[in-house]
């Protein structure tokens, strides 16, 4: 991760970081603690959000994705209802918003993106990618996903159809995989080990 | 339809489908403790209704093309949960002015 | 807090072709500018949610509407759309955003 001394300018630069606090980090502090004083947000609020973010990662996608693999009734209860599957598993939706999970399949390659913003199924999948939330994906993914895939070193055959998920708010997305050939026997936990946040966004597929 | 009217009808966020032929650069990093605090901030203050998340999407529309493509994605969280502050009398701009001067002095930055 | 509550019953069925208004609103929208105009298959109702734009300027929890997710083909979005024939895009719409291909 670099660690140089200087600011970014324009969109491409690499976000750095210095010792002392920059002028957004000091109006972030500044922010944080008038309203804490005023009594609008109590003082360990923030922090304890820390937390619920930092308990978020992908694992939390690939266990999803591993029982919806071994357990076809719960694969239909995780595409029919993806909140209520996910609180079945423990996940609740921190951030009130609506989870869709979506199937790949032998025919049907989904990928998601986010062209207004950076919608995300964070309460699943943690924090986005600095790529997922970039000009570059974003204004590119929905024109030519093909395109797009192939940096990220997927091929999508030509029998395949592939369908671009724009979430622009009230549903965030997340690819149930397809599962690779040769897991058959394969535990739940060695099918989760096998799952990425890519393959959840739909920009990669998985091999055994 | 004019240049100024093409910026008012067509955000500087909507990005989908625009002339952008650059590589996307595929990069993993950790987020900056501040980055990841004024994330939090930002969900904390939709919990509340104080900002919500869509007041903030708006906010950060109306920092405006010439810089939605030069400050950092969570350095326009800031400025957006700022301004969203102050346009609703919850904070006020001597009370920022104070507060940042302070806490540069704190951190021995000069503001 | 008051809610606004409408049991209109939702004004368009899976598979109804409907078109995307053409409409440049001042401020906040979630309808992207790609999609303006455009002709798209509706294929499911997602249900009724706080409306965004209104949302955007703080109403905090106001009316609620009816939103679906609609689909169009890649070739009809981008004329010069190189992929696959069948390759599509779903986005999600709110009703007022949508008109009736019929009466037009």
């Amino acid at each position: 991760m670099s660690k140089k001394h200087h600011h970014p300018h324009d969109a491409h630069a690499a976000i750095t970081h210095d010792e002392k606090p920059g002028f957004y980090e000091i109006l972030e502090i500044s922010i944080r603690e008038l309203l804490v004083e005023k009594g609008l947000l109590g003082p360990a609020e923030i922090r304890e959000q820390i937390e619920v973010l930092d308990s978020r990662s992908p694992a939390l996608g690939s266990m999803l994705v591993a029982r919806a693999w071994l357990d076809p009734a719960f694969k239909q209860r995780l595409l029919d209802n993806g909140v209520a599957a996910a609180k079945e598993m423990g996940i609740d939706m921190y951030d009130d918003t609506d989870f869709s999970v979506v199937e790949n399949t032998e025919t049907v390659h989904h990928v998601i993106v986010c062209t207004l913003c950076s919608c995300y199924p964070r309460p699943v999948l943690g924090l986005p990618p600095d790529w997922y939330k970039s000009k570059e994906y974003r204004s590119r993914t929905v024109k030519e996903p093909r395109a797009v895939l192939e940096e990220f070193g997927t091929i999508i055959p030509a029998h395949v159809d592939i369908v671009v998920k724009d979430s622009t708010a009230n549903l965030r997305y997340m690819v149930l995989p397809l599962r690779p050939a040769g897991t058959e026997n394969y535990t739940e936990s060695q099918l989760a080990a096998l799952v990425t946040r890519d393959a959840m966004i739909g920009v990669k597929v998985l091999r055994a | 339809m004019s240049d100024t009217e093409y910026f008012i009808k067509h955000l500087p966020n909507d990005l989908g489908g625009t002339t952008c032929n650059d590589k996307i650069t595929i990069t993993e990093r950790a987020l900056y403790p501040w980055e990841k605090r004024c994330h939090a901030l930002l969900d904390v203050l939709d919990y509340h209704k104080i900002v919500n998340t869509e007041e903030k999407r708006r906010a950060t529309e109306n920092i405006g093309p010439d810089l939605a493509g030069k400050l950092s994605y969570y350095e326009k969280w800031i400025i957006a949960a700022s301004n969203c502050l102050l346009q609703k009398g919850i904070l006020h701009p001597d009370e920022i002015a104070r507060k940042t001067k302070e806490v540069g002095e704190r951190y021995q930055v000069v503001a | 807090m008051q809610q606004v509550v409408s049991h209109n019953p939702a004004k368009y069925s899976v598979g109804d072709a409907v078109k995307v208004s053409e409409r440049f609103p001042i401020g906040h929208y979630r309808v992207p500018m790609y999609m303006r105009g455009k002709l798209v298959t509706i294929t499911k109702i997602l249900g009724r949610y706080v409306n965004p734009e209104e949302e955007g300027f703080g109403k905090n929890a106001g009316n609620k509407l009816w939103c679906y997710l609609v689909s169009i083909p890649q070739d009809a979005l981008w004329p010069s759309y190189t992929g696959k024939k069948n390759d599509r895009l779903e986005i999600e719409v709110f009703e007022p955003w949508l008109e009736n291909i019929k009466t037009l």
